[in-house]
């Protein structure tokens, strides 16, 4: 659905991508992951055709981003980083003006505002809007063509939780009806929650990419957390996944009805990019 | 490229809500009107055609570049120019749309004002009317330009604070008798519809019919066609930034 090859792009001289490699596969939520500065937002905009790569190559549905992109449009739906709705309009006006760019049946605005529960609003300025509410719009503006793939860049950052948990609920609900979704975050739990596959950047470079179970397995130190009661207090009990020793202690204490809880240790996304990056997340 | 009138009609539609609720824009309109209104009430012995050519000069130049210029810089500055060029819409579609409106909303204007001050004859009218609409047009042209130069609204004044007041003042001052200024006016188009209005608007003698203007509305029409080229050129080398 999604392929690029060995991205490059500068701002001057400072390198924004360094090489980027990576495929999204149909009907996929691949998630970008990266402290700001990152290079999330140069990726993207180069995947829409907003912006020229200095070299490598980007192809979305077979279509050389690099080379035009009118087709490639009509395909691909754009939740930007800004929030850029017209303020003065009011929601409906917003939605109808690209109804009617896109030509498709101005119902689609009335359909997408009542899935996010905004049917009400629909006469009301923009600017009257909380962040969250403006979140929201934005999702439907990017809906209305009914595209193949959505690319949202941090589509949660800033917003009250019950809003990102809308936008949540509303990306799986779609995904589940077959739209491929590429977007970039830095919450490692929405990420986490939400994302088949994920990619980690830092400084211009993808230096770890799979699905969020595998990285976790894979950087797992193979312990388990096992908390039982002693018949005085409850005890927490780190020990290794292997090992005759192991085996035996939890044997034991389960025989005794001793134990209260167990749990693997894998590390978080976030303790797995700080691993991998050595640096700090956010 | 292919134009789509439906495209260009949703852009239409954009603008006219916007401007409902510019503050901005609006207060440009009501400029010419105000001074029209109190020119022709409370200041006794003003000559009758003066509120009415200042302020048909002010709306077709200065409205008509400003406001152009500040639709255009206001989508690059919010950022909503890139998702109009994200859908199907050219940005071609789009000047055309803001400049749509922008002749539109001059044009009902123009009649506002001159049925504020009482109306004039027929023959009047059609000269006023066409040499309008011509200098309209250029300057819609030179205020999609400056639009195009400008990187945020605030730009639109460093930029084209200089366009407006000489393509506004100086055809004004030129016509006041000065021959030396007279001579750096007739530069500029914008004075040969100063003149046509004061032909029209002052003199009681000779003939003020369209046909007696015709070189005048040549003058208008080549000026139209050079903003053309100047703005295909600007828009080639600089995009929409
Ligand atoms: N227009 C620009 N001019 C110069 N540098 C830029 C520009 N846009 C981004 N950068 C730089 O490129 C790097 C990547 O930016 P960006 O893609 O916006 O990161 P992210 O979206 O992950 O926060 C940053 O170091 C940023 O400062
Ligand atoms: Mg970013």
């Amino acid at each position: 659905m999604i392929e690029v090859n060995s991205l490059l792009k500068s701002y001057g001289d400072k390198k924004a991508l360094n090489g980027i490699s990576f495929h999204v596969r149909e009907g996929e939520i691949f998630g970008f992951l990266g402290p700001n500065g990152a290079g999330k937002t140069t990726t993207l905009r180069i995947l829409t055709g907003q912006l020229k790569a200095d070299s490598g190559e980007a192809r979305i549905m077979d279509l050389d981003v690099m080379k035009g992109t009118r087709e490639v449009h009509s395909h691909i739906g754009v939740v930007p980083e800004e929030t850029n709705l017209y303020e003065r309009l009011t929601i409906g006006q917003n939605l109808d003006l690209f109804c009617r760019l896109y030509g498709c049946d101005i119902r689609q605005t009335d359909y997408y505002l009542k899935r996010i529960g905004m049917s009400e609003e629909k006469n009301t300025q923009v600017k009257k809007l909380s962040k969250g509410m403006k979140q929201k719009v934005l999702l439907v503006r990017a809906l209305l063509h009914s595209p193949k793939i959505l690319f949202l860049d941090e589509p949660t950052s800033g917003l009250d939780p019950a809003s990102a948990d809308t936008i949540h609920r509303v990306l799986k609900e779609l995904n589940e009806q077959g739209i491929t979704i590429l977007l970039t975050s830095h919450n490692m739990e929405e990420v986490d929650k939400l994302c088949n596959r994920v990619a980690f950047l830092n400084q211009g470079e993808i230096v770890e990419m799979g699905s969020p179970e595998a990285l976790k397995l894979n950087y797992s130190k193979r312990r388990m957390k096992v908390l039982i009661d002693d018949g005085h207090e409850l005890v927490s009990r780190e020990l290794d996944m292997d090992g005759e020793e192991s085996a035996r202690l939890v044997s034991e204490w389960m025989t005794e009805g001793k134990v209260r809880s167990v749990h693997s240790c894998e590390p978080t996304l976030a303790e797995i990019f700080v691993k991998v990056t050595g640096r700090d997340f956010v | 490229m292919t134009l789509s009138f439906k495209r260009i009609g949703a852009i239409l539609i954009k603008e006219a809500h916007d401007f409902k609720t510019n503050i901005n824009i609006l207060i440009m309109y009501l400029i010419p009107m105000l001074l029209a209104y109190i020119y022709n009430n409370f200041i006794p012995g003003m000559p009758k055609g003066f509120a009415l050519s200042f302020g048909l000069l002010f709306l077709v130049v200065m409205v008509g570049m400003y406001v152009p210029s500040m639709m255009i810089a206001e989508e690059k500055e919010k950022k909503t120019l890139e998702v109009l060029l994200l859908s199907p819409a050219s940005s071609v579609e789009v000047f055309i749309g803001k400049g749509l409106l922008t002749f539109i909303s001059i044009i009902v204007s123009f009649i506002i004002l001159i049925a504020m001050s009482g109306g004039v004859g027929f023959d009047e009218t059609v000269v006023i009317l066409v040499g309008g609409i011509l200098t309209a047009v250029f300057c819609i042209q030179v205020g999609i330009i400056v639009g195009l130069l400008s990187k945020n609204q605030m730009a639109t004044g460093v930029v084209g604070t200089p366009v407006y007041m000489a393509l506004l003042l100086v055809p004004m001052l030129g016509s006041m008798g000065s021959p030396a200024l007279e001579k750096i006016a007739k530069v500029f188009p914008t004075y040969y519809y100063n003149d046509m209005l004061y032909r029209v608007l002052y003199e009681f003698e000779g003939n003020h019919t369209l046909i007696d203007m015709l070189p005048e509305l040549g003058i208008l029409l080549g000026s139209i066609f050079v903003a053309f080229v100047l703005l295909l050129l600007v828009y080639r080398k600089r995009g929409l930034g």
